[in-house]
């Protein structure tokens, strides 16, 4: 037996070599696919089916599918293991807008659409067939601005030196063409006939700002406010973008500050903004953002978290991909590790980060300052180790979303254990452990509160796509609703954020 | 213990209370409010920035020494103002315009009033004209400028040129520092002195002072 196999991905026709025995969830979570519970089969969101090879029926498979469709080969993805040659059709793609309770007002129209998330740090693309609303090609990549600034101020900074913004708005207007042709020519057959007839791009205000060549000045001081956030209405040919039929490309308004339409696509992907109890949206990237509201009004506010939670500035940080640690338990008085794609471990992930500190928190190798009882690390699995100095970075992003929240539930009016729901976006929202993230004081709610929601921006983009052709998407209701809070004019915000580096101390 | 060792202790571990308290009974017993401060302050704010250095003290755990040292300092300045003991140098603390963190900016400030130093506090989104104005009217001889974004750093160096035009560039000491910041920056814009941390700073407030930064 060789050490690799092939798994066949439909409807798109990609084929992966994988390790022998590799967890789906690796193999496919690379690939843009979700797992609404974070992977523990408790829903049926990452379900495949099986066309060729086999995959046994796991317990979790017994209790959540019928025994008809297991028979016609429906499988969770996060339960199952790549141990011989697979092909594998992804439910999710095929009705990925459909969730099982979305009540979605879908209007069928002909054409194909794109949608796309637009990251500081990564992109999501998705083609639609806007007839059926089914997903035909996805596509990844990491944003080409970051070799001008990892971050959102660096790349500003970039921005306003010389040509910066300009060669900004040319690298990513390029790379969002480019995906539109791949996304095109993955499709193939058929789809490659029909024209796109609508693009929409979601993204943070630097992003809105950088891809409609807006002055980024505004948002490098006091008081960060843009000057023009609003919808953003081309045609694919005014952008030099040569696709078939010419659609309009539209960039969804901004929220206020830096909370762009990603979190307004959010709002319409989790309807917190139909919610009659008060809820939140909470996006854990490198500008933490957050919406705490209800149907009535909103706020949000955007917080520096830094990238700890993407594994970046961790002395063995690394992103959630191959040979990442994801998951960190204790078992008798032990660490142990669970490591992406079954193979030797080489760095740590943002939820792995969580776990870890967590564990170390409840071994007492951490104290509730945050300081390591002996030593400068902890090791969780050689080479891999936590240093001193990765849990300080982890205190200050959890302390940032943390004293976010906790301003934004005061202003609107609300005690934390009045929140009925919050959303978490984002990849990392649904790796993350929620006990974990408890234990560090990250997110103080209880499970059932805590709501891995996916990539709400990339499904709020595709909501507008499949909604009604003529809404003119300026969203001036919804917006009128949401009021932006900045977090670093109220003076409590820096003491709370003092406060909230701490660790709680352990529940008995 | 004696009543220094117990403020040097409660100052280290963050406790305002006993700080205050022990201080207020050293002096009643006559013991000199000059000792207190060289012999109990000095060498705690010293012992938790060098904890904060090696990473055994975070943010949180430096300002509580910070708030400790504060709460004595308040009942011991009054009784040193009378006797005329000078302070080591006056110095102009602020987070410069278009930004608006000040933990960088408390931190420094507090390290600098644990060594001996005056900090007359600007604040926030500090403008050139109000660093300024400080040299001019309250006798300040060391500025330190701190910033915590790529984008408003520029401002330090608006600031500085702002000095030259002023022909006030020659009086004064500018320090710099900020997450962002780097010495090569600070050179770049013609600072005379960057610290990466808050404890540096005082080394180089102390330098500035006796000629040699």
């Amino acid at each position: 037996m060789t050490d690799n196999v092939r798994v066949e991905l439909q409807p798109m026709g990609r084929t992966l070599g994988v390790r022998r025995g590799c967890p789906l969830q690796d193999v496919l979570f690379a690939q843009g696919v979700e797992f609404p519970c974070g992977g523990h089969g408790r829903c049926r969101g990452c379900r495949v089916r099986l066309l060729a090879g086999s995959l046994p029926v796991t317990p979790e498979d017994a209790r959540l599918l019928s025994p008809a469709d297991t028979a016609d080969g429906w499988r969770l993805a996060c339960r199952a293991r790549a141990v011989g040659d697979l092909t594998i059709e992804l439910a999710q793609w095929e009705a990925a807008i459909l969730a099982d309770d979305t009540v979605l007002s879908f209007v069928p129209r002909s054409g194909l659409g794109i949608a796309v998330d637009l990251g500081t740090t990564t992109l999501a693309a998705q083609l639609l067939d806007l007839r059926t609303g089914c997903v035909l090609a996805v596509r990844t990549a990491l944003n080409d601005q970051a070799r001008h600034g990892a971050d959102i101020m660096s790349r500003i900074g970039f921005a306003m030196q010389g040509g910066g913004r300009r060669e900004l708005t040319r690298v990513i207007r390029d790379q969002i063409r480019g995906l539109a042709a791949a996304l095109v020519a993955d499709a193939g057959g058929a789809a490659r006939a029909d024209p796109v007839a609508d693009v929409v791009i979601v993204g943070n205000t630097a992003m809105h700002h950088l891809f409609a060549d807006l002055d980024v000045g505004p948002l490098s001081r006091f008081p960060f406010e843009p000057e023009d956030d609003g919808l953003l209405s081309f045609s694919a040919d005014a952008l030099g973008w040569s696709l078939p039929g010419n659609p309009r490309v539209r960039f969804l308004p901004c929220l206020g500050g830096f909370v762009g339409s990603d979190l307004l696509a959010g709002l319409l992907a989790t309807r917190l903004h139909e919610s009659d109890e008060p809820a939140a949206l909470v996006d854990l990237g490198t500008n933490g953002e957050i919406v705490v509201g209800n149907r009535g009004r909103m706020l949000c506010a955007s917080t520096a978290a830094g990238p700890a939670f993407e594994g970046a500035r961790v002395s063995m940080g690394m992103r959630a991909v191959t040979g990442a640690i994801s998951e960190v338990r204790v078992r008798d008085g032990r660490m142990h590790c669970r490591v992406l794609g079954d193979v030797a471990p080489r760095g740590l992930c943002g939820s792995g980060l969580v776990d870890a500190v967590a564990a170390g928190l409840d071994l007492g190798r951490i104290d509730p300052t945050g300081r390591l009882s002996h030593g400068d690390a902890l090791e969780l699995a050689p080479p891999v180790a936590l240093r001193q100095a990765d849990i300080r970075e982890l205190q200050l992003a959890k302390a940032a979303i943390a004293a976010g929240l906790r301003i934004l539930l005061e202003q609107w009016g609300a005690r934390p254990d009045q929140l009925a729901r919050l959303h978490l976006a984002g990849a990392f929202g649904n790796y993350i452990n929620r006990a974990s993230a408890r234990r560090i004081g990250l997110l103080d709610f209880p499970d059932a509160t805590v709501l891995p929601s996916g990539n709400t921006a990339l499904l709020g983009a595709k909501l507008v796509l499949l909604g009604a052709p003529d809404d003119d998407g300026t969203f001036a209701t919804l917006r009128s609703r949401v009021r932006h809070v900045s977090l670093g004019e109220d003076a409590r915000f820096q003491d709370i954020f003092v406060d909230e580096m701490r660790f709680p101390q352990p529940t008995p | 213990m004696t009543p220094i060792e117990c403020l040097f202790k409660a100052v280290i571990d963050g406790d305002a209370k006993t700080a205050r308290i022990v201080t207020a009974d050293a002096l009643q017993a006559g013991v000199p409010a000059l000792d207190l401060v060289m012999e109990g302050m000095m060498p705690a704010m010293d012992e938790a920035g060098r904890r904060f250095e090696c990473s055994e003290f975070f943010v949180p755990e430096l300002l509580l020494s910070a708030r400790a040292m504060k709460s004595a300092l308040e009942l011991i300045r009054p009784i040193l103002a009378q006797t005329g003991a000078k302070p080591a140098g006056r110095v102009a603390v602020g987070t410069v315009r278009g930004d608006l963190h000040d933990i960088g900016k408390n931190l420094v400030s507090a390290m600098l009033e644990g060594a001996g130093f005056e900090v007359v506090d600007l604040g926030v989104n500090v403008a050139a004209e109000k660093f300024i104005d400080a040299v001019r009217t309250k006798d300040v001889k060391i500025v330190a400028m701190s910033a915590l974004l790529t984008t408003t750093m520029e401002s330090m160096r608006t600031t500085i040129e702002a000095f030259r035009t002023a022909g006030l560039r020659d009086q004064v000491r500018i320090l710099v520092g900020g997450a962002p910041v780097t010495q090569r920056f600070a050179d770049e814009i013609g600072a005379d002195g960057y610290s990466a941390s808050a404890p540096g700073a005082v080394l180089l407030a102390r330098k500035a002072m006796s000629g040699t930064a």
